[in-house]
Parts: C-alpha cells; sequence; structure tokens
C-alpha cells in the first residue's frame, strides 16, 4: 500500500459537475482529492481486504440472528423496546438489505483491523462507487496510470443487482427514496441511489425525510399526496427514527424500510464488543468491551466511542506513547464502548482510513479517506485507489 | 466465479467493466428518467353558488347563464335523480294522487339508458341548477355543476314555487354532507415532520 502522486485529470471538475459530483469541494475545502492514489497490489486487495470483509460480515450476520432472538442482547445494545419486534420479525421474515461499509485500519502488512462499521447509512458511495471508477478509466486513457491498472470496485455493478432483487419483492416495483432537507451531500448520494434503482428497472420517486405522513386509517406511511408508501429507502438512522415522533408508529404501519430495522443491531458500536466477545482473538478485530460505571479512566492505547454517533463525533482516543486526541459533537446520551487503538498508517501528514463496501452480502470495492487527524470526520479527504 | 477469472487470455479484473448513469448527470448523459409517480389530487375545499331553478332546458337557455350543452346535460342528469317506480300505485302512495306519470322516451332513455321497461316517477316540473367551485391539495380549481329535479308530489301539490323550494332545500342538505365530509378529509389530513425534524451534528446522517 502506497500514496503515490500523480497529475490530476485536466477536466475533472467540469466533468464532476456534469456527473452530479458537486459536492467534490466542501464550504471550500477540497473533498475529492486526486493529487494522489493508493496503490495497493492485487494479493493485498484479495486477502487483506476482500476476504476479511466477507468474513466479518458473515460474523455480524450471525449477530444479528443471535441478537434478534435475545431480549437481554437488545437491551444491551440500548435497542428501544418499542422497536425490538419490527428488528425480529424483519430479520426473521429475510428482508433484504441494500449495502454496508466497514472501516479498516491497514497499512499494507499484517490484517486489516475492523474500527467500526457503518451499516445503516453508510455514505461516500457516489465517491467509490462511480467517480473513482471514472477516474481509473481516464486516468489509463490519459497515460497517467498504466494500461494494467485496475481498480477494487464493483459496487455499483453489485447495487444494481441488489436492487434488482428488491424490486421483484416490492410493490410496484417502486422503492421511494428519502433523506433530510438542505443537505446537499446527502441529496446527492440518495441521488445516486435512484439513479442505480432506476437502471435496475424499479421506479424510484424521492421524498423529504420531514415530509413523510402519517394519514389517520392507512396502514402505510404516506408521501405528499397521500399515497401510500409500500418501501422506502432512508438515509437517516435506525436510532433517530425509533425517538422521533412517528417511531411508535413504525411497528404498526406496513410500510418496508430499507435498510430493514434489524440493520439497527449494526449501526450501533455495541456491536463490536459482542463481535469480540463472540469472536475473540479474531485477526482482523481489535480488543472491545462495554464501559460501565466502574470502568476506570480511559487509559493509553484505548480508544472511546459512543453508541451512537456519525462522522467521528465525540470520539476520544488516547495513544500508546499518552497524546490525546478528540472530536467534540452530540452524541453523549448513548453508552459507550472502549476499543483497542491501533494506528492507521500515516502517509505524510495524512491517516488512511480503508472504507470496505459490502452489497447484498458480497464485498464488491473499497474507498479511502484521509484526515491529518487520527479521527476520521466529514470533513476529511476522499482519494482514489488503484491496483497495479 | 465468473467465467472471465478462468479464462487465459483476459487479465483478471476487480472493477465493472461498464458503468453508467441513468438521470443524475448533466442531460449530455441523455436519459432522463422521472421516477415521479401519477399525481393524484385531493379535493380539499368545495364551495357551491345559489342554485336557480328552471322549468324546462329552453327556460334554462333562455337565463343566458348556463350553455345549452350545460342546460340539456344538467336536466338528463337531474332525471336521473327523480325518484322511480315500478307501478303508479306505488308511486302515487309515495308522492300523492294524480302526481306520477310513465316517462317519455326520451325521460326514459335519459334516466335509465333504454327507452323500454314500465315505470313510473312523479312528473317533472323542472330542474335546478348550480355551480360547484373545488380546489385541491395541488392548487388547482375546478368548476362543475350539479343539478336536482324538481318533481311534482303530494308536499307541494303540483305548486312550482313550493317545489323548487324544496328542491333548494335538498341542494342545500346535500350540499352541507358534502362540505361536512371535505372537511372531514381536512380535519383527517396527514401528519409531517414525525421524522428527521431533530437537527444532526453536523447537518447530516451519513457515516
Amino acid at each position: 500500500m502506497l500514496r503515490i502522486d500523480i497529475p490530476e485529470r485536466s477536466n475533472w471538475k467540469a466533468l464532476a459537475h456534469e456527473l452530479g459530483f458537486h459536492f467534490h469541494t466542501i464550504d471550500g475545502e477540497p473533498y475529492w482529492k486526486e493529487d494522489a492514489y493508493y496503490q495497493f497490489t492485487m494479493e493485498q486487495v484479495e486477502r487483506d481486504i476482500e476476504a476479511p470483509t466477507e468474513a466479518v460480515h458473515e460474523m455480524c450476520m450471525e449477530l444479528v440472528d443471535k441478537v434478534c432472538h435475545s431480549n437481554a442482547l437488545m437491551q444491551r445494545l440500548a435497542l428501544p423496546e418499542h422497536m425490538w419486534d419490527s428488528i425480529h420479525n424483519s430479520w426473521k421474515s429475510g428482508q433484504p438489505h441494500l449495502y454496508g461499509r466497514m472501516d479498516f485500519a491497514y497499512s499494507g502488512d499484517g490484517p486489516a483491523k475492523l474500527l467500526e462499521l457503518n451499516y445503516d447509512t453508510p455514505t461516500s458511495l457516489y465517491e467509490a462507487g462511480f467517480f473513482q471508477w471514472v477516474w481509473l478509466e481516464q486516468a489509463i486513457a490519459q497515460g497517467i496510470l498504466p494500461r494494467h491498472a485496475d481498480q477494487y470496485n464493483s459496487i455499483q455493478e453489485h447495487l444494481i443487482n441488489a436492487m434488482a432483487h428488491l424490486g421483484d419483492r416490492i410493490e410496484a416495483r417502486t422503492l421511494y427514496f428519502s433523506c433530510i432537507k438542505d443537505n446537499a451531500e446527502e441529496r446527492a448520494t440518495v441521488h445516486y441511489l435512484q439513479d442505480v434503482a432506476v437502471q435496475a428497472g424499479l421506479k424510484a420517486p424521492f421524498i423529504y425525510t420531514e415530509d413523510i405522513g402519517l394519514h389517520p386509517g392507512a396502514d402505510h406511511f404516506v408521501d405528499l399526496d397521500n399515497q401510500p408508501i409500500h418501501a422506502l429507502f432512508k438515509l437517516y438512522p435506525w436510532e433517530e427514527m425509533a425517538d422521533d415522533a412517528f417511531g411508535e408508529y413504525i411497528p404498526q404501519l406496513n410500510t418496508h424500510w430499507f435498510e430493514p430495522p434489524w440493520k439497527a443491531i449494526l449501526s450501533n458500536k455495541g456491536i463490536l464488543p459482542l463481535l469480540w466477545e463472540h469472536f475473540e482473538g479474531h485477526p482482523n478485530l481489535l480488543p472491545a468491551f462495554f464501559e460501565n460505571a466502574s470502568s476506570p479512566p480511559l487509559p493509553a492505547g484505548w480508544v472511546r466511542k459512543p453508541f451512537f454517533s456519525r462522522e467521528g463525533s465525540n470520539i476520544e482516543l488516547i495513544t500508546p506513547a499518552g497524546q490525546r486526541e478528540a472530536v467534540d459533537g452530540p452524541y453523549t446520551d448513548s453508552p459507550w464502548i472502549r476499543q483497542a487503538y491501533h494506528p492507521m498508517p500515516r502517509f505524510g501528514n495524512n491517516h488512511a482510513l480503508i472504507g470496505s463496501w459490502v452489497v447484498g452480502d458480497r464485498a464488491c470495492g473499497m474507498g479511502i479517506r484521509e484526515d491529518v487527524g487520527r479521527i476520521t470526520k466529514d470533513s476529511s479527504c476522499f482519494v482514489p485507489h488503484a491496483i497495479v | 466465479m465468473s467465467k472471465q477469472d478462468h479464462t487465459p487470455h483476459l487479465p483478471r479484473r476487480k472493477r465493472s467493466g461498464r458503468l453508467s448513469l441513468a438521470m443524475m448527470g448533466a442531460s449530455a448523459f441523455g436519459l432522463t428518467a422521472c421516477g415521479q409517480p401519477p399525481q393524484e389530487e385531493q379535493i380539499t375545499d368545495i364551495e357551491f353558488d345559489q342554485p336557480r331553478s328552471f322549468q324546462s332546458v329552453e327556460d334554462c337557455v333562455a337565463e343566458n347563464v348556463y350553455t345549452r350543452s350545460a342546460c340539456e346535460d344538467a336536466y338528463e342528469a337531474s332525471l336521473k335523480e327523480v325518484p322511480r317506480f315500478s307501478t303508479l300505485e306505488e308511486c302515487e302512495a309515495e308522492n300523492g294522487e294524480g302526481a306520477c306519470t310513465a316517462p317519455t322516451d326520451e325521460q326514459s332513455q335519459a334516466a335509465t339508458g333504454s327507452t323500454g321497461g314500465s315505470w313510473f316517477m312523479p312528473a317533472m316540473m323542472g330542474y335546478m341548477v348550480g355551480s360547484m367551485m373545488s380546489n385541491t391539495n395541488r392548487g388547482r380549481s375546478f368548476e362543475r355543476v350539479y343539478q336536482e329535479p324538481v318533481y311534482r308530489n303530494r308536499q307541494n301539490q303540483g305548486n312550482w314555487n313550493t317545489a323548487s323550494n324544496q328542491a333548494t332545500q335538498r341542494v342545500t342538505q346535500r350540499n352541507d354532507a358534502m362540505r361536512s365530509s371535505v372537511a372531514q378529509n381536512r380535519q383527517a389530513a396527514s401528519q409531517r415532520r414525525g421524522f428527521g425534524s431533530r437537527s444532526s451534528a453536523r447537518g447530516g446522517w451519513g457515516s
């Protein structure tokens, strides 16, 4: 694994604009960076990323099954009780899921270590699945990369297959897509998923999360025309949904959600100590434990994370050398876990994080984010990769 | 494993061979797939004007309020609302002696779509026409004509003024019922903002 400086494609900003990638620069700061790329060998990709991703995914599925059959585990993960039946039923009835992203610390040798799962509302999908792929093709065409260069990326292809699979199972092949208002990046990610759905032969109308309606007597949530929403993709986390004003209606109504309710188990950092408990010593897992009232202050070499947090918020770490790093945030009302600190590789000033994608149940691609800090945040840059 | 992996002259590839966007790109990428569902309209409000009574289609046309075809359509539609009886006795028991008649071929055609069949109805003395303005949740307004037969019965004994007053009352009752059903619908309007109204740490929920 190397970070290699290369020339940018001359036309990339115009192309990004043309392809709907308007958030390549966020608040004046670059988000997409292509003045360098991360270089992997085929063996690194297949042995160290792809295979472990599928292995960890299988462990996760095994755990979901365990949690679904145990009220005690549901409680331990702080899942709200009114959601237990929905979670259990969605799993038992085999409701398919779309995707997830595992974040690994990996430096090119030794096993990749799972830092966390983003299995409910993963983003950076368009960048990883589409724009990165276009970059590779054009970089080869423009002589920036050698002709034999490749990329670990069949994300979009797998998304189309997964969507077609869902389409066969939902009313009128219609899947609504939703995200909250006033967030251009999330709207673009959802737009991309709508695009994929349309390519898979689905009807893919959009509704803002805030506009989802509850209609007296209706047995589904409704759209702005008060028409039933049979199936709905949400880029909005289960733990928020459950606590929202309409949360109590989720179990009563027949709307199918994507991701399905059972994903609440995996979008929760409490899954990390459970994974360690059940598969202790697995080479791709880091030791992790639930924090409790009698836990000592955070020792060196450990990381503290809330059950529910997004984009690095409220994460605190102390390196083995005693260096403390923390990101503020609002996620202070859920329980905490502690995970053994494992350094991300550093290239110059940048710490690189591997986002490894699972679509359906297949590992199918990755995207690299880098940050000057040790905690990857929403401001961390996306840098493409190639197998050379 | 796909065939490709075993074909010696093709290099093994970890990326897809071809990608496209269907709707996200600029128009240069051609395909537009508008995924909007058919837009269904719901009536949110109805207003009625005061109905007018006419003794015949010609009378209606002469008033110069409605077009001839509106007058004719309203007449035919009001005929459908005249009570029908299978015997003269039944009709007279309800409406009074001498109040009933067999329909003309034209009336029968308008009321049932055929000239056949023997049935009786209170004698038509005229009809009422009004207009109704509906507003919808899509901000559209449209006007429709409504109508009501004015016929002879026990209460009015063939007096046109009384008969048209009674018809007006029936119209008012019906309109009130419609108004309240629309109002009820409006009360049963959907609640929104039950999801996603809290703000997130960084204005988004992706991870």
